[in-house]
């Protein structure tokens, strides 16, 4: 994958979440949600390409449905639209809705970045000198997932070419015993290659003195300037929240903040991953145009 | 002093009822040697390397004495044990422990507690000198067995280990990966200077750049010598040893060769032109394949297949006819589809073009209790794939009620004595046959071998290869894939070369390999310029002996 900011050091990716994720769960004001909407929107597709943008399309019915529920749930507000039987179903209701539903969608894009930029081992790396032990227990589990599923399919491979395979004709009970048979031998493989794993660790020193970590990322001046930037910016938008720039009611009326200064920062912030990839994109295209 | 000084060193396991796995082993290894140990399965090779690093030694009863530098090994420090003791097990997999290239590369010294600078200076460097740094980044997932063992070995080395023990390194490895490991260890000897302790099945490979060669058999060293030397002595003592040897020193002694032996097939091809400089009899019968095969037992047209939507084909065009009651052994590179081929006739995967015909019926006409019960059973690469219960005797039962045809099978494999043990423990040629046991259960009449002889040293080999003829005799269609031309050259009864996604050529093994120069048997090799489709020792063996005749 060719993302800029997925260069960066794990510190500064894992921040930049941090800062995004945490913001959008806290921020009910309609133009910082829809910010983070979009600008999340953004950097998915540009790294997922094609794929991201049935995943979004995916997320409409969400955004909707979430949407129109929550006014028959909340029947406060100071509009009815319509009656239903004796219930309001109230105009302020279903903005709030639609607000829900956009922190909701814009919360799940931002993940969905997170999982594809911070990968399992940039993760064990920010934490591997905290917490060592977990940190290779977790490595260790990340390794054994494609093993189990790799052997279970070898198992059920060579189960089928003796005719032990799954029928066609077979009963719920002959499923499961079938399923339970392949499990219990997963198991028993599991369990010899795991002494063998433990002896090939302490063969190499596991356990003779304290852990270090090896970071195969380094803080480089760029990553410093990217961070320094980063943090300023988030600062920026945490004090405009504090000073109530970002406060919104909805019910019993709605009432709104004017928008100021914090959204130009927030939205800078959020910017920042994509504004990179394109600026790199661009770099790119510039340079072997030259060539 | 000596690097390593065994000293009338025992030792037997707790459930071994006084039996000793070694016994009165004594052994001198000097630093900088490469010394390669051999003897059969279950001769104690791998409890003596276990003994040589404390916390891989086994439990049990423990008399004599183990120096290492000059100190007893009970003695030394742990870590100073972990960092300058290499061990490298047989299975590439279970070795690595973390996820990713880089991270297994540095997993021993951070285990060692090493700072930023040093470990970021030893990774790199190992990094180039195994040629890693393509895929220094990638999931240890998507390797090749040949990669993962070369990372095991790498990740050693990155600790700086002034000895290397390796145990039966590239048993899982295809021959080309095993190559390429071996003279990497070869390599690290020469240019670095560790001492190199390695057990092998493929001797070809290590015998003639060994210093030593130490033979056991029994738990007790029976040889130490020169490898020129080992080879003479196992003829000598008619050992059973010798059928493992290179195929130049069996060649030589076998046509009853003085002087010094020959050990790598260039010295078999000079030994050979001046014995025989201009022989009388140069060519041994090879028959003709008949074109028409009547009633094949097995029918494949063009069969295409791949395993994701987007990804290349594996299989492109597959056609082969298996005639009835033969062996039909399936050879060529890794990854070239051989496995997959296997798996489209037992349908694991289904080609989306082609027909697979099994005694000339369509594979998916057959009911799968129809196909699978006495029809078509195939024995997978990895026989542990089969077994699902405690112990061999109950793992048959799953197949079958029938007790007397249980026995008739054990018998058949030469497993009655392991019935009750657990799969587990068996050795790797055990664990072969106890599985073709269970795969035979179901009767079948065309039987599928994915890589038989993987993992199997040469005695197992050969009773692998007569429990095979009788099968034939009984009227069973054998089909295999296999990596090791030695063996098909030897047993098979027609050879085919898959390539590039199809079966290129099909001939018989003498013409097949004969008429090859590259991808052919060391006794091919050895031979071709002086006899021509020779292509197993015994064929060399015979040719001379017929020029031997003439001769008089």
């Amino acid at each position: 994958m060719r993302d800029a900011f997925s260069k960066c050091h794990p510190a500064v990716n894992f921040l930049f979440f941090v800062g995004a994720i945490g913001m959008s769960v806290v921020i009910q004001h309609p133009a910082y949600l829809l910010v983070g909407l979009l600008t999340g929107a953004i950097y998915y597709l540009l790294l997922n390409g094609k794929r991201g943008l049935k995943t979004i399309l995916g997320l409409l019915p969400v955004f909707i449905i979430l949407t129109v529920i929550n006014p028959l749930l909340n029947t406060l507000g100071a509009t009815p639209l319509f009656y239903l039987g004796s219930r309001p179903y109230t105009l302020e209701a279903l903005l709030y809705g639609a607000v829900t539903a956009c922190m909701f969608v814009a919360i799940l894009l931002w993940f969905g970045c997170y999982n594809k930029v911070l990968t399992s081992d940039k993760f064990t790396c920010l934490f591997g000198n905290l917490i060592p032990s977990i940190s290779l227990l977790l490595v260790m589990v990340f390794r054994m997932v494609p093993n189990f599923i790799r052997k279970t399919q070898q198992i059920i491979g060579a189960r089928k070419s003796i005719g032990k395979g799954i029928s066609e004709t077979a009963t719920t009970k002959e499923k499961l015993i079938s399923g339970g048979t392949v499990l219990g031998a997963l198991t028993g493989w599991a369990l010899e290659g795991s002494v063998v794993t433990g002896d090939s660790m302490r063969a190499r020193g596991y356990g003779t003195a304290k852990r270090s970590s090896f970071m195969i990322y380094r803080m480089t001046w760029a990553d410093w300037i990217l961070l320094a930037v980063m943090l300023t910016l988030l600062g920026v938008t945490i004090v405009a929240a504090c000073s109530g720039q970002f406060a919104a009611e909805f019910v019993p009326a709605i009432e709104l903040a004017p928008i100021s200064w914090g959204l130009a920062a927030y939205t800078c912030y959020l910017l920042i991953p994509p504004a990179l990839h394109i600026k790199e994109a661009i770099q790119w295209h510039i340079s072997r145009s030259k060539i | 002093m000596a690097h390593f000084q065994i000293k009338d060193l025992s030792f037997s396991y707790p459930t071994a009822k006084g039996k000793k796995s070694l016994d009165g082993v004594s052994l001198s290894i000097e630093k900088g040697e490469y010394i390669v140990l051999c003897g059969k399965s279950g001769s104690g090779k791998t409890t003596l390397l276990r003994q040589l690093k404390s916390v891989l030694a086994p439990h049990g009863k423990k008399q004599g004495e183990i120096l290492f530098n000059g100190t007893p090994i009970e003695k030394v420090n742990q870590r100073v044990q972990s960092a300058k003791i290499g061990y490298v097990m047989q299975n590439p997999d279970d070795q690595i422990v973390t996820d990713k290239v880089w991270h297994e590369l540095a997993f021993g010294l951070e285990s060692l507690g090493c700072d930023q600078k040093t470990m970021r200076a030893r990774v790199a460097e190992m990094a180039c000198y195994f040629g890693i740094q393509d895929w220094f980044h990638r999931d240890v997932a998507n390797l090749s067995g040949g990669q993962k063992q070369l990372l095991n070995l790498a990740s050693i080395m990155a600790m700086q280990p002034e000895i290397l023990i390796l145990d039966e390194p590239t048993s899982q490895l295809d021959p080309i990966a095993a190559s390429d490991f071996l003279n990497t260890v070869r390599k690290i000897n020469i240019e670095l200077g560790t001492t190199v302790i390695i057990t092998e099945h493929r001797l070809e490979d290590i015998f003639p750049y060994a210093d030593r060669a130490v033979v056991m058999d029994g738990g007790k060293i029976i040889a130490d010598d020169t490898p020129r030397n080992i080879g003479k002595l196992l003829y000598k003592q008619k050992n059973d040893m010798f059928a493992a040897m290179p195929t130049p020193i069996r060649v030589f002694y076998g046509a009853g060769g003085n002087g010094d032996c020959p050990l790598t097939v260039r010295e078999g091809r000079t030994w050979l032109s001046k014995t025989y400089p201009e022989p009388m009899v140069n060519i041994l019968p090879a028959e003709e394949l008949d074109d028409e095969i009547e009633k094949p037992a097995l029918s494949l047209k063009e069969l295409w297949f791949r395993y994701e939507k987007d990804s290349p084909d594996v299989l492109r065009g597959v056609s082969a006819d298996v005639p009835a009651g033969t062996l039909y052994a399936i050879v060529g590179g890794n990854g070239a589809g051989k496995s997959t081929t296997l798996k489209a006739v037992c349908g694991i995967c289904k080609p989306y073009r082609g027909k697979v015909k099994v005694f000339g019926k369509p594979v998916e006409k057959y009911k799968s209790t129809e196909l699978f019960g006495g029809c078509l059973a195939m024995l997978p690469q990895d026989p542990k794939s089969l077994f699902v219960k405690k112990t061999v005797r109950e793992d048959l039962a799953e197949m079958t009620k029938d007790e007397k045809r249980i026995a008739e099978i054990a018998a058949v494999c030469e497993i009655k004595s392991l019935l009750s043990s657990h799969p587990y423990d068996l050795s790797g040629g055990e664990q072969q046959r106890a599985a073709l046991a269970k795969v035979l259960l179901t009767e079948p009449r065309l039987l599928l071998l994915d890589e038989p002889t993987k993992g199997i040293d040469s005695f197992f080999k050969e009773k692998l290869a007569t429990i095979l003829c009788k099968l034939k005799e009984q009227g069973i269609t054998i089909v295999m894939v296999s990596h090791d031309v030695e063996f098909c050259a030897k047993y098979a009864d027609m050879v085919s070369m898959f390539f590039d996604g199809q079966m290129l050529t099909t001939d018989t093994p003498r013409r097949f390999f004969g008429n090859n120069s590259f991808y052919t048997t060391a006794a091919n090799r050895m031979s071709r310029h002086v006899f021509s489709m020779a292509v197993t020792a015994e064929d060399v063996v015979e040719l001379c002996r017929q020029n031997k005749e003439a001769a008089v």
